[in-house]
């Protein structure tokens, strides 16, 4: 049973007078353990399907079947709910809350998991999931007490608190320099490979999409490219081999 | 619904981050709710203090004095016939059937006894009588304007008086526990001795040095229950009279309020030091001054113009058995004509006296004794004869209208209240609105994650919530402040009460709740897409 399964998925939005289509019937299935690249330039509907991926819109017409359940229908708080259970965030901006701890900023999720685990609980896995990304010196550090990197390795601690089935990242490197990028990817790789999580990442740059082991291409709201990424072991290997050196 | 804990640490970060606004917001709660207490203190302070006067109006307060002024000789019906008329007319429990029909004087209802009623054996033995054409008989020598007046001491005159004159002092402390014992649906019961009297601080210095600071007032021997009697006192220092204090006829002293004033000042706290009375010694135990905003202390009134002693400290001083008064509270109210009635027959069988002899004493309830106070004696009589109907109506009536007035008064201070509670939720909403724009990233974020509707609604509820009633707990404060203040300056009754608090905190919470209702729909409401994205 794949993942994710897209089945003519269109969306449309009113702007005015016009409609606009960003997307016209994208048919799409992503396994379990796929880390799956989605590029496109601007305008293309790569948000839009982002936003539809991750439960937080709904399609205009098509279905959505996630984990073989449909939910493409779901009310809002049902989203939410399976937005808290089955997707871990990660956004451009990381999004993490200000004033608030590294390990609160990944308790968050917990928060709105139902039934609510006691709050010991919840601060062991947030530590957990922090010292997992290797933070686990950080976790009393406020979000401006952090670099970049270390911000964005909270935000993904805090996609992964909650042990779901997919991770959404939504240009998770705009935001950070090159290496700062690479060790971000390798993270995602690392992810994958350790514990079998699937991926999906939306970026406009070749360069990241390359890290991907299935590399989508989008355009005008239409699949335009669709293949596997042989390259990914190999930079994965080298990188390992550079890490390990 | 979020974990309680963090819900609340999250109301305080967000309230945290707007302080200027959040005090601000809390101030509005805090004088809307200030005010909302503060007028239902005074209102119910006002009630309280109807209720209080009548109550000392006493519904329920039956005095017994010694004595009966009520009777009287009419002009004009000596001789034989009327005398025989009278015997027959005579009623000794001044019962007003039947009375004044055929007099000229008098159309309504009349109570009087009519000496000429007394068997003639009787008259010629006790009574000194005056030529007919007098017009008066005479039933007392003090009454007599041709007899040498050499007043009897006091002791000669208590006791010495027959039944059905004036000065007649029968009453004994034993009618008192008489009365406590054998009627029943009787409340309190206290013997009285009144006097005037010359109080004074002890004489300071050398042996001749002038005395103290001095006050003629209003003596009263007393018991330790008045102050149950007299629902209207408190006391500003000390206690009452103790039981043992009677016993003991001990050297005690509750000053009035007044008289305590006139002596050693008005902030002064006299428990303990020393008033001088017939050359004798007392100690200060209390002071008592009024409850009601509405009666104050001042000369001459009797209540605070007035000094308490054990009665049986005044017996022993001035050397007395007899008492001037008995008081009595019963149960409840409407039981006073029926206990008044048996009090007249107790008292009667206790001192002996027959059928066709007056009572040696009056006996009143306090309501009598107030609608009657100031009326020209004729009049009052017909108040008093039809009195049976008139006191519970014209109570009534009172308490009606004063209730009134007072609600009216409350409810004006409500609708100010209501008003400045109104401004304060605008307030707390204003800072909900701030507080939802500022976070609009941060609620993003949440329903990304899995935010319910409910659950980010809840979290800016609670935030309102817990402003208002932080604001509301300062209000209740300020309130209680207020309230206070004006009674000590302006002398009103205020009234705050344990559940007024709850009241008012109550109202803070559930105007957070209304305030933060829209702020917290529109939050809840908000597309997570479009607000992760704004900055």
């Amino acid at each position: 049973m794949p993942v994710i399964a897209f089945q003519n998925l269109k969306k449309s939005y009113a702007l005015g007078e016009n409609t606009v289509h960003a997307l016209r019937g994208v048919s799409l299935e992503i396994e379990a353990g796929e880390f799956v690249t989605i590029i496109g330039p601007s305008g293309s509907g790569k948000s839009t399907m982002m936003h539809i991926l991750g439960c937080l819109d709904r399609p205009t017409e098509g279905r959505y079947f996630l984990n073989g359940k449909d939910v493409s229908n779901l009310s809002r708080d049902e989203l939410a709910e399976v937005r808290n259970k089955q997707i871990g965030f990660v956004f451009q901006g990381f999004n993490l809350l200000p004033r608030t701890t590294a390990t609160e900023n990944v308790e968050v999720p917990l928060l709105y998991c139902r039934p609510v685990k006691p709050a010991a609980q919840r601060r062991a896995a947030a530590i957990a999931a922090l010292k997992a990304m290797g933070l686990g010196d950080r976790t009393e550090h406020l979000p401006n007490q952090l670099s970049g990197g270390q911000q964005q390795r909270v935000a993904i601690a805090r996609a992964l608190v909650n042990e779901p089935t997919l991770i959404l990242a939504d240009e998770p490197t705009g935001n950070l320099d090159s290496t700062t990028s690479m060790e971000v990817m390798r993270t995602f790789q690392e992810l994958r490979e350790r514990r079998g999580i699937t991926i999906v990442l939306i970026t406009h740059d070749p360069e990241v999409a390359s890290y991907g082991s299935r590399i989508v291409a989008i355009r005008d709201g239409l699949i335009v490219s669709d293949k596997q990424n042989p390259d990914r072991n190999a930079v994965s290997e080298s990188q390992r081999a550079v890490a390990n050196a | 619904m979020l974990p309680a804990a963090h819900a609340f640490e999250l109301s305080f970060k967000a309230l945290r981050r707007n302080r200027m606004q959040t005090l601000l917001a809390m101030l509005g709660v805090t004088v809307g709710v200030g005010a909302l207490v503060t007028s239902i203190a005074l209102g119910n302070g006002a009630q309280d203090a109807i209720n209080d006067q009548l109550r000392a109006a006493g519904a329920n307060v039956i005095v017994i004095t010694a004595g009966n002024y009520q009777v009287q000789r009419p002009e004009g019906t000596e001789g034989a016939a009327g005398h025989e008329a009278s015997i027959r007319r005579f009623d000794p429990h001044l019962r007003p059937a039947g009375y004044g029909q055929d007099d000229q004087e008098m159309s309504l209802r009349n109570a009087m006894w009519r000496p000429s009623a007394f068997p003639p054996m009787w008259r010629d033995f006790d009574v000194p009588r005056q030529p007919a054409s007098s017009g008066f008989m005479r039933v007392h020598y003090e009454d007599d304007p041709n007899a040498v007046h050499d007043h009897p001491t006091a002791k000669e005159r208590l006791g010495d008086s027959m039944a059905g004159l004036g000065a007649a002092a029968t009453l004994t402390r034993e009618d008192a526990q008489a009365i406590r014992t054998q009627i029943p649906g009787i409340q309190f019961v206290t013997s009285g001795v009144h006097e005037n009297a010359r109080v004074s601080l002890p004489p300071t210095g050398a042996a001749n040095a002038p005395g103290g600071r001095q006050w003629f007032t209003r003596l009263h021997g007393t018991e330790s229950e008045l102050p149950e009697i007299r629902r209207g006192w408190t006391f500003t220092h000390g206690k009452f009279l103790t039981r043992k204090h009677v016993d003991d006829a001990a050297r005690v002293m509750v000053l009035g309020k007044w008289v305590a004033d006139r002596l050693f000042g008005p902030d002064v706290d006299p428990i303990g030091k020393t008033v001088m009375l017939w050359n004798q010694a007392f100690e200060v135990i209390g002071v008592v001054g009024s409850r009601s905003w509405a009666v104050q202390p001042a000369a001459g009134d009797d209540q605070f113009d007035a000094v308490y002693v054990p009665v049986t400290t005044v017996h022993e001083l001035l050397n007395l058995s007899k008492l001037n008064t008995i008081t009595v509270t019963t149960e409840s109210a409407g039981d006073t004509t029926r206990i008044a009635g048996e009090l007249v027959k107790l008292l009667r069988e206790r001192h002996g006296i027959t059928d066709t002899m007056p009572d040696d004493f009056t006996v009143k309830t306090q309501a009598q004794q107030l609608l009657g106070k100031g009326l020209p004696p004729d009049l009052a009589r017909v108040v008093a004869g039809n009195m049976q109907s008139v006191d519970t109506l014209t109570i009534e009536k009172l308490s009606d209208s004063l209730s009134r007035a007072n609600w009216t008064m409350l409810g004006l201070l409500a609708g100010v209240a209501a008003v400045s509670l109104l401004v304060g939720g605008i307030g707390v909403m204003n800072v909900l609105l701030l507080s939802v724009t500022q976070r609009t990233g941060e609620v993003g974020l949440r329903i990304a994650l899995g935010a319910r509707r409910s659950d980010v609604a809840t979290q800016f509820v609670l935030e309102a919530v817990l402003l208002s009633v932080v604001g509301g707990l300062l209000g209740a404060l300020l309130g209680i402040f207020a309230s206070t203040g004006l009674e000590r300056v302006f002398q009103w009754s205020a009234s705050v009460s344990p559940s007024l608090i709850v009241l008012a905190i109550a109202v803070a919470g559930l105007l957070g709740a209304a305030s933060g209702a829209y702020p917290a729909n529109r939050a809840s409401r908000l597309d997570p897409i479009q607000a992760l994205h704004h900055e």
